[in-house]
């Protein structure tokens, strides 16, 4: 009966412990939807298997103190973490760094909780009732703070760009460190404890506000280096209408020459020959600079430096690889109902996954039809595919034909749009050929 | 019959277009007439009548105030929906593509001389055994807009409606597509009658495609894909 009360107390105490962390969880995986309430009761093996062996180690191993508090503590994190992994879907690494940060943020609510407790009461049931009340008041409005800061977004960007793994290892410094200074609450003087629990307040909010910092400049460090990128495209791509120009200079030359020789046939009364002539002439104009000139009419209708950046690096890195890339924009595309680097996300994120589709087929190509009208811009890409593609499941997030670890693209293409306003993305597969389209209707 | 219109700015082209036009309707006993050939978009757009499924040859290269090729082709698609766009062009480099999947022409046309006229009654040959297959009842599509394009799809190609995540947004299922649209299944559900039910909330499906129906998990197989199914819905189905 001893041991079941016990088992029973520890349960409670660790559910209220996760069920702070998944809240925590919920912000820091920037997870907007219900899907992962119904993957919540798994987690319930957590806070039960940590009550276990708290329950068997001091009962039947007589461990207690700091030794049993690891042992609790590191088990707690690798439950969560292999919940978190199986839940998202995403990789151990990073698993483990979102329920670090959760840690963090979870332990400092906890070190205010404890420290309520040790006030003395008179009723016991009626504080532990006001301490949990408070407790996880703290909880939701530090997850509100956060959400509103939309920290979430920022720590998936920070995990996305750097090494997962050294972030991992980092936060879990962190909350080693963390949980050490929990350990070192009992030995504070009581005319200490205000500074005290002030400085675990900072540690943690410095720890939130670098965070979003260190992502932020990641992002700055991104647009600069598409801009770059931008930047070197624009001056290749005034190579090449310096070279049309040229081209057009000689032809010009050539013209003279052509038409002296074309009046010497009309003269002499060769009716053949002269047509044959005059129809290498156009042929030859088309070849030489017709195509080159409608290549470069297109691109130069694309108006927006960072999206003709954007279609003039990719294009020329499906080009190295042989992906033949056709773009057709008829009418100069000048502003965007929608913000102009998401945008350019959602196409590089489209190109991408068009041409790693387009090389798996024997004659690879992509296709890009941008169309500016009044008060919409719609984009459509299409790419020859092979194999079967299952509708019911492309959109959800870590699935891919191709395995583990790809395929992150199109859901990260639906986030992006997620938020934007006017935006709609339909897309088809007939006949072996996937399209994606984007349409941005510009409501001002 | 079936009227065709012509639209060219060069008087030389638009002889040899209507020449060749008729010349291949009279030889092939066609059940069509060429009504109209003019320079300018403003007069072409006098003479056409809405919803008269015509037959429409314009040039590409067209320049008329705010008209030009394309433009034209937006405005005849909304006067005549299921009408046929034939583009003309002096240059092969057309940006074919774009007039295809937006403005669902029919062919292109390259001007080539003594050709130019082979290649139209070819083009109307073309049209007149597409016309001939695909005699469909209007009533059988459905048609969704986003802004200025209308899209139109076959009412027996639907497997269900969806509330897309976005508000106001509303998927529509087919075999091999997700077509994103503004809507909501309220209006359709009135709009479409009979032949959907709403299994749930945020799903309306076609009772024709509907395949099996798990009672106890509530899930409805529509073509081959996976609804939802609340509690009003299985009501709705066992009514049938």
């Amino acid at each position: 009966m001893d041991v079941l009360s016990l088992f029973l107390s520890g349960f409670q105490e660790f559910s209220f412990g996760h069920i702070a962390l998944v809240i925590y969880l919920y912000v820091i995986m920037d997870e907007r939807g219900c899907r992962m309430l119904k993957k919540l009761p798994v987690l319930v093996f957590s806070p039960a298997l940590a009550s276990l062996i708290h329950v068997s180690l001091y009962n039947v191993f007589k461990v207690s103190g700091l030794v049993l508090y690891v042992v609790i503590s590191v088990a707690n994190v690798l439950m969560c973490t292999l919940w978190v992994r199986w839940g998202w879907r995403i990789g151990i690494g990073r698993a483990l760094a979102a329920v670090c940060m959760a840690g963090v943020f979870q332990m400092a609510a906890s070190v205010l909780s404890a420290r309520l407790f040790s006030l003395p009461a008179a009723d016991e049931d009626l504080q532990f009732m006001m301490v949990t009340g408070i407790y996880f008041t703290v909880v939701l409005g530090t997850a509100v703070l956060l959400q509103r800061k939309r920290f979430g977004s920022w720590f998936q960007l920070l995990l996305e760009e750097d090494d997962p793994h050294r972030i991992a290892l980092l936060l879990s410094a962190m909350l080693v460190s963390m949980e050490v200074f929990f350990q070192l609450r009992v030995g504070i003087g009581s005319e200490y404890q205000l500074y005290y629990y002030m400085l675990v307040l900072v540690f943690a909010a410095l720890l939130a506000v670098s965070v979003i910092h260190l992502a932020q400049r990641l992002d700055a460090v991104r647009k600069i280096e598409t801009q770059r990128e931008v930047i070197a495209r624009q001056q290749l791509y005034e190579q090449e209408l310096e070279a049309i120009r040229r081209e057009a200079r000689a032809f010009r030359h050539d013209y003279k020459n052509i038409l002296a020789g074309l009046s010497a046939q009309a003269g002499a009364g060769e009716l053949d020959a002269l047509l044959t002539s005059l129809a290498d002439l156009g042929a030859g104009f088309d070849q030489r600079v017709g195509e080159k000139i409608r290549m470069s009419t297109q691109i130069g209708n694309l108006r927006i430096p960072q999206v003709r950046g954007i279609l003039l690096s990719k294009m020329a890195a499906m080009g190295e690889k042989g992906v033949d890339c056709r773009l057709e924009a008829i009418y100069p595309v000048e502003r965007l109902g929608m913000d102009i680097w998401d945008f350019v996300r959602c196409l590089g994120i489209l190109l991408d996954n068009s041409a790693e589709a387009a090389l798996e087929t024997k004659t690879p190509w992509v296709e890009v039809i941008v169309l500016a009208e009044r008060n919409r811009l719609s984009l459509r890409v299409s790419n020859p595919y092979v194999g079967t593609i299952d509708p019911d499941k492309i959109w959800l997030e870590g699935y891919s034909t191709k395995g583990e670890g790809r395929g992150l693209g199109l859901p990260g293409y639906q986030r992006i749009l997620a938020d934007c306003p006017g935006v709609s993305c339909s897309t088809s597969w007939a006949a072996g050929i996937f399209v994606q389209e984007l349409t941005v209707e510009d409501r001002l | 019959m079936i009227q065709i219109y012509l639209c060219d700015d060069e008087e030389s082209v638009r002889h040899q277009l209507r020449t060749a036009l008729e010349w291949k309707i009279c030889m092939e006993d066609y059940d069509m007439k060429v009504v109209c050939a003019v320079s300018t978009a403003q007069e072409l757009l006098e003479a056409v009548e809405d919803n008269s499924r015509s037959i429409y040859f314009l040039d590409v290269d067209l320049r008329d105030g705010e008209w030009d090729g394309f433009t034209l082709g937006r405005e005849l698609r909304r006067r005549d929906p299921h009408g046929t766009l034939a583009y003309i062009t002096s240059y092969g480099d057309l940006a074919w593509k774009t007039f295809q999947y937006h403005l669902e022409a029919f062919d292109y046309i390259v001007k080539d001389g003594e050709q130019t006229g082979a290649a139209v009654a070819r083009c109307l040959e073309a049209v007149h055994t597409r016309l001939l297959h695909e005699r469909r009842d209007p009533t059988e599509i459905f048609s969704l807009r986003t802004g200025e394009e209308t899209r139109h799809v076959p009412l027996s190609d639907i497997l269900f409606f969806e509330t897309a995540p976005k508000s106001h947004h509303v998927f529509l299922h087919t075999a091999d597509s997700r077509l994103d649209f503004l809507g909501n299944l309220n209006e359709l559900e009135s709009e479409l009658g009979g032949r959907f039910v709403r299994v749930h909330r945020a799903y309306l499906a076609a009772w024709d495609k509907i395949e099996a129906v798990d009672w106890k998990e509530g899930r409805v197989r529509v073509g081959g894909r996976e609804c939802l199914l609340s509690r009003a819905g299985k009501t709705r189905l066992k009514k049938k």
